[in-house]
């Protein structure tokens, strides 16, 4: 036990020691910082109004309405709000000359402040018609344009029920716009959660796993070689078993990953809850911080997911241990190791049937299977109630996987780390598997 | 008791057996020496001895135990033909690993690596990493990792090969102090003059098969003294046209400027010089001796038999 301490120790501090670690240790939070602040600041800076033209030939009194639509579109919230628009109103009988000079400067330089992002052409025919036309800069801005079709859409609604001679107040209460808010529901339980805020810690999650499986993995490996052909593996064995010697290999570097996602996670935090008093310093209104999706993150759900790391660390880990151990050269493993990353590319790619239909019969089978489970289950469970069952049957069946593979990776271990030269057929490994 | 038992032991890998029905015995104390040409079975066979290949048939007996050997790691040190350290580790960091993973405390692995490194002449290299080291600098390392923990028993594959002369001496004479202390030491080896100097028994090993083993002295005269040390002073060429005689001589090392000659059955030593006074050869050295390790080895193992290269698995 003391001989396997010793083997887990030099592991996880030779690798905590460098560089590299503390390098990808301090990007952590920087990239995360990105990721959450970058966003948010720059929704909260586009606060320049565009300036759009309205030209009008119709006859009644849409351009007004259209006018007046955009005027009262704003960021923010009904206390303080910032224009979206600036709008300039334009009534012409010539609409395609007045339109032809207008487009000509669209998107220059913007110092003089007086040439327009976009013109929206109103024309009777048009409003027959129901097709509006929009000529911009902006028209790749699917939240740009879909704002603006909204509010042309209310204005268009607004004044064919005019036309139609119906009451005024009837037209300004049929046309009001409607907002949907959405709140997620936990085991019968309003938590005061976004859909966003769920769905984008599923995302995190399974990014986290994806990355975290693959890079620690893939760790595991390159040590064995290295101590397979720096030939260091030779003096270890006769002290230790190379079930002792793979179980310290895969044990250190696992606590070396989960040491830098638990610094990760804790910068997270730090950042998360100063978000606000963050993006003050940025001059970001705090609407725009409220409405970033952090998830509030349950026990329970940190207790499922972790369960499934360290399980999905064991099996992945210990199959790269096996590829490490019987290959001779890097080149080798780069070959060898391709079966082993497609088990982890699968699980990710299971995030999206799962994410589709959580309680579908793909997504149960999924949950069942260990080599995607860890992937499939915490999914699950943070996107729909997962029975206490499926749950317990889920972490039973990778445990079964994890102990199926720390069996056949330790019989490869033990002949390949003494194994020079090319690299085992099928056939011979499966004969290294076989012999006792 | 002895330290190393083996019995009837072979091992077999993919397409070649490389230790084939191998018995022998090493007794505590002093110094064994396993000899045998490159791909013979020594390092095949040391692996058998510490439990990190198992025999495919025969016991191997170690320190009293035929099962799990690995369990006396403790009281054996062991020096690998193919030395390794990590690179990235700093001396004495890995010096402690390697005691720790013989179950040494921590603190004592430091003290003893510390004494080591002082005795080698490493002591400002401790802090710095191994592959800063030279060479021989890494050899001493691994060295002192075999024997931090002051086994009782010390094993070492080719222990002399690529030294340098002076590092070489310090481990020579480190192994022999070793020895002195009543433990025991097996090193393997193919240089004989090596070996004749510090071995009390050897065994030869050939094609994985025993050839020959004992004390060394038992051994020198059981060959008797049929062999003769010639030193040439002048007209060396004739000598050889004499040597060439085969009732004269079976076998000759002819080092040019002198020669070892094994005499042929029935042949004596006074028609030896007879025949070389008559060719006019001058000489500096005749003498009847007890043959060197390198004759004993020919004579048993043969120069010209084919030892196959190394396996891949071996």
């Amino acid at each position: 036990m003391r001989k396997l301490l010793a083997v887990i120790r030099r592991e996880f501090i030779e690798r905590v020691r460098t560089r590299a670690f503390v390098l990808s240790t301090l990007l952590g939070p920087v990239f995360i910082s990105l990721t959450l602040f970058l966003p948010l600041y720059l929704s909260g800076r586009q606060t320049a109004p565009k300036r759009i033209v309205i030209l009008d030939g119709t006859s009644g009194g849409l351009g007004a309405r259209v006018d007046s639509v955009l005027r009262a579109a704003h960021y923010g919230t009904d206390e303080s709000p910032r224009s979206k628009y600036e709008v300039e109103w334009v009534r012409t009988t010539r609409v395609e000359a007045v339109q032809d000079s207008l487009v000509r400067s669209i998107g220059l330089a913007r110092s003089t402040e007086t040439h327009p992002d976009g013109v929206v052409v109103l024309t009777d025919q048009a409003l027959d018609s129901g097709t509006l036309r929009y000529l911009g800069s902006n028209v790749g801005s699917p939240t740009d344009m879909d704002a603006l079709q909204g509010s042309l859409q209310a204005a268009v609604l607004a004044e064919r029920l005019s036309r139609a001679n119906l009451d005024p107040e009837v037209v300004r209460r049929a046309s009001s716009p409607i907002r949907l808010e959405k709140s997620k529901v936990t085991a019968g339980r309003l938590t005061g959660e976004s859909g966003e805020a769920s769905f984008f810690l599923a995302y995190v999650m399974t990014f986290v796993l994806y990355f975290a499986l693959l890079i620690y993995g893939i760790q595991v490996m390159s040590s064995i070689l290295e101590e397979k052909t720096s030939r260091v593996v030779e003096v270890l064995a006769a002290s230790l078993a190379p079930f002792q010697l793979m179980l310290g290999k895969i044990v250190g570097v696992g606590a070396v990953g989960l040491f830098q996602l638990t610094l990760w996670a804790a910068a997270a935090f730090c950042l998360t809850t100063s978000l606000g008093p963050i993006l003050g310093l940025m001059h970001v209104s705090p609407d725009v911080a409220a409405s970033a999706p952090v998830p509030s993150i349950r026990l329970d759900l940190l207790l499922v997911f972790l369960t499934f790391f360290v399980l999905g660390f064991f099996l992945y880990a210990g199959l790269y241990a096996a590829v490490g151990a019987m290959c001779s050269s890097y080149q080798d493993t780069q070959q060898a190791n391709v079966p082993v990353t497609m088990g982890i590319v699968a699980g990710f790619m299971c995030m999206f049937p799962i994410l589709n239909e959580p309680d579908g019969t793909l997504a149960r089978v999924l949950t069942m299977v260990p080599f995607v489970a860890p992937f499939a289950t915490p999914l699950r469970y943070s996107i729909t109630p997962l029975p206490l069952g499926e749950l317990l049957l889920s972490m039973l069946m990778t445990a079964l996987g994890v102990l199926g593979v720390a069996w056949l990776s330790s019989r490869v271990y033990r002949i390949g780390i003494l194994a020079y030269g090319k690299r085992p057929s099928l056939r011979e490994l499966a004969r290294w598997i076989a012999t006792g | 008791m002895p330290v190393i038992a083996l019995e009837g032991v072979t091992k077999r890998f993919a397409g070649h057996t490389a230790v084939e029905g191998l018995s022998l015995e090493v007794p505590p104390g002093g110094i064994y020496g396993l000899l045998g040409r490159n791909g013979a079975g020594k390092t095949t066979t040391i692996r058998m001895i510490l439990g990190i290949l198992p025999a495919d048939e025969g016991t191997v007996t170690l320190l009293g135990k035929s099962t799990n050997q690995r369990s006396l790691s403790a009281r054996v040190g062991y020096l690998p033909e193919e030395r390794g350290l990590y690179r990235k580790m700093r001396v004495l960091d890995h010096l402690v690993f390697l005691g720790e993973t013989k179950g040494v405390a921590r603190p004592q692995a430091r003290r003893q690596s510390r004494a080591w490194l002082g005795r080698l002449g490493l002591s400002e290299w401790e802090r710095r990493k191994i592959e800063e080291l030279s060479k021989g600098m890494q050899q001493k390392v691994q060295f002192i990792g075999a024997l931090l923990h002051e086994p009782e028993l010390l094993i070492l594959d080719e222990p002399f090969s690529g030294l340098d002369p002076i590092s070489s001496r310090e481990m020579r004479d480190t192994v022999v102090e070793i020895a002195r202390q009543g433990r025991t030491v097996l090193f393997s080896t193919h240089i004989m003059e090596q070996a004749e100097r510090m071995c009390d028994r050897i065994a030869i090993i050939a094609g994985g098969r025993k050839v020959l083993d004992g004390s060394l002295s038992d051994i020198k005269r059981e060959f008797g003294t049929r062999y003769v040390a010639l030193t040439f002073t002048r007209n060396a060429s004739a000598a050889g046209r004499v040597l060439q005689d085969r009732s004269l001589a079976a076998r000759v090392h002819d080092y040019g400027a002198s020669a070892e000659v094994e005499l042929a059955s029935g042949a004596t030593g006074d028609a030896l010089l007879r025949a070389l006074v008559a060719a006019d050869v001058g000489l500096g050295r005749f003498e009847l001796v007890e043959p060197s390790l390198q004759s004993i080895f020919e004579a048993k193992v043969g120069r010209d038999s084919a030892a196959p290269e190394e396996p891949a698995h071996a």
